[in-house]
């Protein structure tokens, strides 16, 4: 095999980014980023779209050179320890006209295993994924969330320490999804480090995930869900009215950004019936309301000021509770209250 | 080769036998093409040779090798769309994050259509003996001699053009600008006797023009190994300078479309 598996006594994280900066032309993708994964440690990268998520993954993954900083994994520089490291990227990237098992065996022999070994790592990375019944079919012909398995075990074959999934479960059904994250949550059991970017703020708390915010290139924030959710996630209520939104006297912190007021509580269940009143007769023009229980949605809506669900979730997100949304997947018509899931 | 890099060049080399096996058809088209031009083609190669003082040919002389150049040049096609579908797959990324350098891809997808283009050659030829009559006075190595820098000269044609094409129309275009252009010019439409005084000093900087001078020494003049080696240097000069072309303008970062 060509990656051993023993820990490093050192303790030399998995990843290690030290002040990475990228453009594209005037464009600052990434600027003076820091970031270490430690082995077994799962991180969650969110941001919106454009935030530098997938450009942080290609760096790592050496496909770009970073205009400022370094990047090593496991202690060396990208470009030697490419072994080390598997990547599954945002847009599938696999061989449509060949078999599962071509293509797992292909990429295994492209990673240096020979014989047998292509031929085991194949099996052991199929059978936890669910592909062990579709070895023999042409890729082409497999479902969506078939296809994006595929994908991600072509990142696990060589047993890599470090494992990049960028959006691993984007358009996937939701069995799909709930066997990648066990699957990953088995993995950093192992001691495999993962940095999972994602759209699905619920997959990060899913996972159990220390947590990595991105905003215009900037890593704003980073740490546990219950370290983030002490220090950034207050409650808020959410209220969008048609036209502008009305004054209103409260004793909490209010923002207003376009129709939509923002009202920070700390329990903002408790905090509702005074909102309410507070708003007198706007309360004629209000089409949603949303309660944010302290959360990771929370805390990303205060260290961003936008929410994450709005703009970047899919409607069939496990996290979409945004106006947008209703229960039923109707369209919004009128006054409704919808609420994430408080975190735990 | 350092770490692994021969086994990551089999293993592409693998990977595109396994594409090609998938969907072979635009290889097959492309053989039995230059036969079929043959068909309507040889009484006006055989009325030319005569013209060209060749008493006794009956065409398939400068048919069958004239045919054979002019398609090998079309399989620049092939080499390209080789790089290109990897883009349209999102495949290309991944195997540079499995570790394959810039060299290791370039050499992965060389040496598969080169296999195909001397296996070309050899159909093409065979076919002219079997269909057409095609009667080579001088020796087969000496043909093999040529076809072999010929086949590297293509595969290296189109490498080439991949490194500095952007599109796949892009690529179509050249590719098949430069097969005309190079058959022209290097006497596989016509013999070169009978061409234009103009295309005369222009001739030797297409690599065509060797092959077919290289062919045609063996096929009509009986010339040996020995009497090809000028035209099968000439052949080299050409691959090794399109290779250094390829690896000065080749970037594995380029992102290019698969589609235009």
């Amino acid at each position: 095999m060509p990656t051993d598996r023993a820990p490093d006594p050192a303790g030399t994280p998995a990843l290690s980014l030290r002040g990475v900066g990228k453009r594209y032309g005037d464009t600052v993708a990434l600027h003076d980023v820091s970031l270490d994964i430690a082995e077994g440690e799962i991180v969650g990268l969110l941001g919106h779209n454009g935030a530098g998520k997938s450009t942080l993954m290609s760096l790592t993954a050496g496909l770009l050179r970073p205009d400022t900083g370094q990047v090593q994994v496991c202690g060396e520089p990208v470009a030697r320890a490419r072994h080390r490291l598997g990547l599954a990227p945002q847009d599938l990237g696999v061989y449509p006209p060949l078999t599962v098992r071509q293509n797992l065996c292909f990429f295994a022999e492209l990673a240096g295993l020979r014989g047998r070994d292509v031929q085991r790592r194949t099996d052991d990375v199929a059978e936890p994924l669910g592909l062990a019944t579709l070895l023999d079919r042409r890729v082409a012909r497999l479902s969506g969330g078939e296809q994006r398995r595929v994908h991600t075990a072509v990142a696990l074959l060589h047993r890599p320490r470090l494992l990049l999934l960028d959006e691993p479960t984007a358009g996937v059904d939701v069995e799909t999804r709930t066997r990648l994250i066990d699957f990953v949550r088995d993995l950093a059991a192992t001691g495999t480090a993962v940095c999972y970017s994602t759209h699905y703020l619920a997959e990060v708390e899913a996972l159990d995930a220390d947590v990595a915010v991105l905003d215009h290139g900037r890593l704003i924030a980073k740490g546990s869900l219950q370290e983030l959710v002490r220090s950034h996630g207050g409650g808020w209520v959410e209220l969008t009215f048609t036209g502008a939104p009305p004054e209103a006297r409260l004793p909490w912190p209010v923002t207003a950004d376009g129709d939509t007021l923002r009202v920070r509580a700390d329990q903002p269940h408790l905090a509702l019936p005074e909102i309410l009143a507070a708003l007198g007769d706007g309360t004629s023009r209000l089409t949603n309301l949303n309660v944010v229980r302290p959360s990771l949605e929370s805390v990303f809506l205060h260290l961003t000021g936008r929410r994450y669900t709005a703009q970047d979730d899919s409607p069939a997100g496990p996290s979409s509770t945004g106006p947008r949304d209703t229960p039923d997947g109707s369209p919004a018509n009128g006054p409704r209250t919808t609420e994430t899931v408080p975190h735990a | 080769m350092r770490d692994g890099s021969l086994g990551r060049v089999v293993a592409l080399v693998r990977q595109d036998c396994r594409l090609l096996l998938r969907d072979p058809a635009p290889l097959i088209v492309r053989t039995v093409m230059p036969l079929l031009i043959m068909v309507f083609m040889q009484p006006l190669f055989r009325a030319a040779l005569r013209a060209d003082g060749e008493s006794d040919a009956n065409g398939a002389e400068q048919g069958v090798p004239g045919m054979a150049v002019m398609f090998l040049f079309f399989l620049v096609n092939i080499v390209g769309f080789a790089v290109f579908r990897e883009h349209g797959w999102n495949t290309w990324d991944r195997l540079r994050a499995a570790g394959a350098r810039t060299g290791e891809l370039v050499a992965g997808r060389v040496v598969t259509p080169l296999l195909v283009a001397l296996l070309q050659l050899a159909a093409v030829f065979g076919a002219g003996v079997l269909l057409f009559d095609l009667r080579v006075r001088g020796s087969w190595a000496a043909l093999l001699v040529v076809a072999v820098p010929l086949s590297l000269c293509v595969v290296m044609v189109g490498m080439a053009l991949t490194a500095v094409c952007r599109t796949i129309a892009q690529l179509s275009v050249l590719a098949n600008l430069l097969a005309l252009f190079f058959a022209g010019l290097g006497g596989a439409l016509a013999p070169h006797a009978t061409l234009p005084d103009w295309t005369r000093p222009l001739a030797p900087g297409v690599p065509s023009y060797w092959a077919m001078r290289g062919f045609t020494t063996v096929i009509l003049d009986g010339g040996g190994v020995e009497d090809v080696l000028v035209p099968a240097a000439a052949l080299c000069a050409f691959a090794v300078g399109l290779t250094a072309l390829t690896l000065v303008f080749f970037r594995a970062d380029q992102r290019k479309l698969s589609w235009s």
